[in-house]
């Protein structure tokens, strides 16, 4: 990519730091967090071909992470962060290991890991120690200690770092070893393992890094919306949004989830500013979704080559 | 005429037109004085999505409480300065309900109402509270949207507490005065904040009063299929059904107990979702004799006949959401005009201080306590001949519990 394009993805980047309207500032809070959490799946799913539809599990672990640092044990709520990365790459390498020892894969692996999700949902929900099906309100305390902003530009700045980590993980992940062989596991699995690929360790490690990640992502949220209930955690809901995200923009490509991401969001937020009519804007959204995936069955990224060859 | 200042030569015609204009000019902040700025109030409520029908229903009695203040010449505190509505669509997602407030802060909102569901109450006013905004509550039971310090939430209904504290108080009466013939409950409850929060404290609730309770459900939202969870029901051979879920679920559940013919004195629900006049009328045969301890107007107070028949006359269905939508907005309205001033935070101190009392809903005057109105309560309803009567407390009760209901 050249100096100019990464100066123009810096600039956009950037740009919310200077907009005074903090409704605006949060849709580009909201943009930005989309596109963490679609690179978050990208990395297993995208990457891997590891398609999962239970990934609200890792957000789910570390919103309650979250939650529970700051109203049961009194701990910093930056700690969370590494302690929910921690937990989402245990939970992450614990279903991967246990689904790709047993050989699943494909739809199967993404029924197991919705099974997964749900099982979670139903822990959280049933657990007075979660507290159940009421969720977790955190107090309001705002402030850089408490992980609690009131300016919009100061939790994008924190959505916009996170983004950030991922996009370099993307980066390393394409252009490492262990990125190789989860490439070739996704193109083709019996080849990769006569190649001599690790099957289970790969795609075992790649989950965990996913879900590391993606754990991060309920800290953020839980921080910023200051409340968790096992259907925002653990909801199918926020599985699908990763996976739509990605798969608009492109899977198993670096930029994907953020063009995604992005073009989800204008459409989103746009039409739902600008058009009263109750129930229009969720329409719209999903006639451009049927659109893009209908024209577009290689996400926006595939646009650049389809002109190309144009 | 020329003018010797710019040599520009003016005719009559242009001298008279100029002058005109002038005076016009001269006149308008005049004009303005007399047509003061709009208070710009968002209203919040989920209108597309699972819970669109009653997230409408509170936005309609919101619209309708803007409507009857601006006829009334507005807020005369502050030279009838009219309200105006900013109207947002949360589609039951708590980051949405958030975005909006920040959207609607930046358009000028004065205050908020809203939000129906608990979960997008709580982000909305945590949201609101970053501005020191005032929001009234219109729906949005669980306690926690006013106990958690929050100075600029208010909320003129019952909380969850005070709904359950009066619902087994009023259940334990209605069974004793049939000579207390139920014995057993089981509790169906939808699992998000709402549900469980409710069903632990009826549970806790039908301890205190002698009612075993013999096997508790919760449900996800949306159910599109009760047939499993109905038979268990049926197996465990309950005296009472007890139910706290949102409108499809609560029809449902209640439609499939009736197909399979469950044996029951009675389904007593606590803050039944779907217990409306419109389920009264499409279901006649399964809503008959439901009962449901819920919000409802005080139907011996001679305005609120005259609201339905508003609703009604409208193509409405009259619903509980309906009212607190409209009083919610109201509370707004007379803090506005005790204020003098849609400042912050004059209004806010304005609602701690309230003592709107122009509502027929059966409270008496309002008096908060951290944001909530201690005087408000819920009351027993009955389907009765598919209209929906109060049966307790007695000094507001329309008619007499059926109950045990009859046996089909």
């Amino acid at each position: 990519m050249s100096r100019m394009a990464w100066m123009g993805i810096a600039v956009l980047a950037l740009a919310p730091f200077a907009l005074t309207s903090q409704y605006l500032v949060n849709i580009a809070m909201l943009t930005a967090f989309s596109a963490f959490l679609g690179q978050a799946w990208n990395l297993s799913g995208g990457f891997g071909g590891l398609t999962s539809f239970g990934h609200t599990a890792f957000f789910g672990l570390g919103a309650y992470v979250a939650a529970l640092f700051a109203t049961r044990w009194g701990i910093s709520p930056w700690l969370a962060l590494p302690a929910a990365a921690a937990l989402g790459g245990l939970a992450g390498a614990v279903i991967g290991f246990a689904s790709f020892r047993a050989g699943l894969r494909g739809s199967y692996f993404a029924l197991v890991t919705l099974a997964f999700a749900e099982v979670f949902h139903v822990l959280a929900t049933s657990l007075d120690f979660t507290g159940g099906g009421q969720g977790i309100n955190l107090p309001l305390k705002l402030g850089l200690a408490n992980f609690q902003f009131v300016d919009r530009r100061a939790s994008y700045a924190v959505v916009l770092a996170l983004l950030t980590l991922a996009m370099a993980v993307a980066f390393r992940l394409r252009g490492s070893r262990f990125g190789a062989r989860l490439a070739a596991i996704r193109e083709n699995e019996d080849a990769a393992r006569a190649l001599g690929v690790d099957i289970v360790r790969t795609k075992t490690a790649a989950l965990a890094l996913s879900g590391a990640v993606t754990a991060l992502g309920g800290v953020v949220y839980c921080q910023t919306y200051l409340f968790v209930d096992p259907q925002i955690a653990f909801g199918v809901e926020r599985s699908v949004e990763m996976l739509l995200v990605v798969m608009i923009g492109g899977a198993g490509t670096v930029w994907g989830p953020v063009l995604g991401a992005i073009a989800l969001h204008l459409v989103a937020d746009t039409s739902r500013a600008w058009i009263a009519t109750p129930g229009f804007a969720p329409m719209l959204y999903g006639v451009v979704l049927l659109a893009i995936i209908g024209l577009l069955p290689g996400g926006i990224v595939s646009l650049r080559e389809r002109l190309r060859r144009a | 005429m020329t003018n010797s200042l710019t040599g520009i030569r003016l005719t009559r015609r242009a001298a008279l037109a100029t002058g005109a204009a002038t005076a016009a000019t001269l006149a308008a902040p005049m004009v303005a004085r007399a047509q003061p700025a709009a208070i710009k109030l968002g209203l919040i409520h989920p209108v597309t999505g699972a819970l669109a029908f009653s997230g409408a229903q509170c936005r309609l009695g919101g619209q309708m409480a803007i409507a009857d203040v601006n006829a009334a010449g507005g807020i005369k505190s502050m030279g009838g300065a009219k309200i105006e509505a900013l109207l947002g669509d949360a589609q039951g997602k708590v980051e949405i309900a958030t975005s909006l407030v920040d959207q609607m802060a930046e358009a000028g909102a004065a205050g908020f109402t809203g939000a129906f569901a608990s979960n997008l109450g709580l982000a909305a006013t945590t949201a609101a509270a970053k501005y020191n905004l005032p929001f009234s509550i219109d729906s949005g039971i669980v306690d926690s949207i006013t106990t958690r310090g929050l100075k600029n939430v208010f909320r003129f209904f019952p909380n969850l507490s005070m709904t359950i504290g009066g619902a087994m108080p009023a259940l334990d009466g209605i069974n004793k005065a049939a000579g207390s013939p139920a014995k057993t409950a089981v509790l169906v409850h939808e699992n998000g904040v709402f549900g469980t929060s409710t069903a632990k404290a009826v549970a806790d609730g039908l301890a205190k009063i002698g009612i075993k309770v013999l096997g508790t459900f919760p449900h996800a939202t949306p159910t599109r299929d009760f047939t499993n969870i109905v038979l268990q029901i049926k197996a465990l051979k309950p005296d009472l059904v007890m139910m706290t879920n949102y409108e499809n679920e609560y029809v449902l559940a209640a439609r499939t107990i009736v197909q399979q013919r469950v044996p029951l004195m009675a389904m007593y629900s606590v803050l039944g979702g779907g217990f409306n006049l419109k389920f009264a009328k499409e279901a006649p045969d399964v809503a008959e004799n439901m009962m449901d301890f819920n919000h409802w107007y005080n139907v011996k107070d001679p305005r609120s006949a005259a609201f339905r028949k508003r609703v009604e006359g409208a193509g409405h269905v009259l619903t509980w959401e309906v009212p607190f939508g409209y009083f919610a907005v109201k509370l707004l309205a007379d803090a506005w005009q005790n204020a003098g001033t849609a400042d912050k935070d004059k209004t806010v101190a304005a609602l701690a201080a309230s003592t709107f009392s122009d509502h027929f809903m059966p409270y008496g005057p309002t008096k908060f306590i951290d944001g909530q109105n201690q005087g408000a309560q819920a009351v027993a309803l009955q389907i009765q001949k598919g209209d929906i009567a109060v049966v307790w407390p007695t000094e507001f009760a329309s008619a007499k519990a059926v109950f045990p209901r009859p046996k089909a």
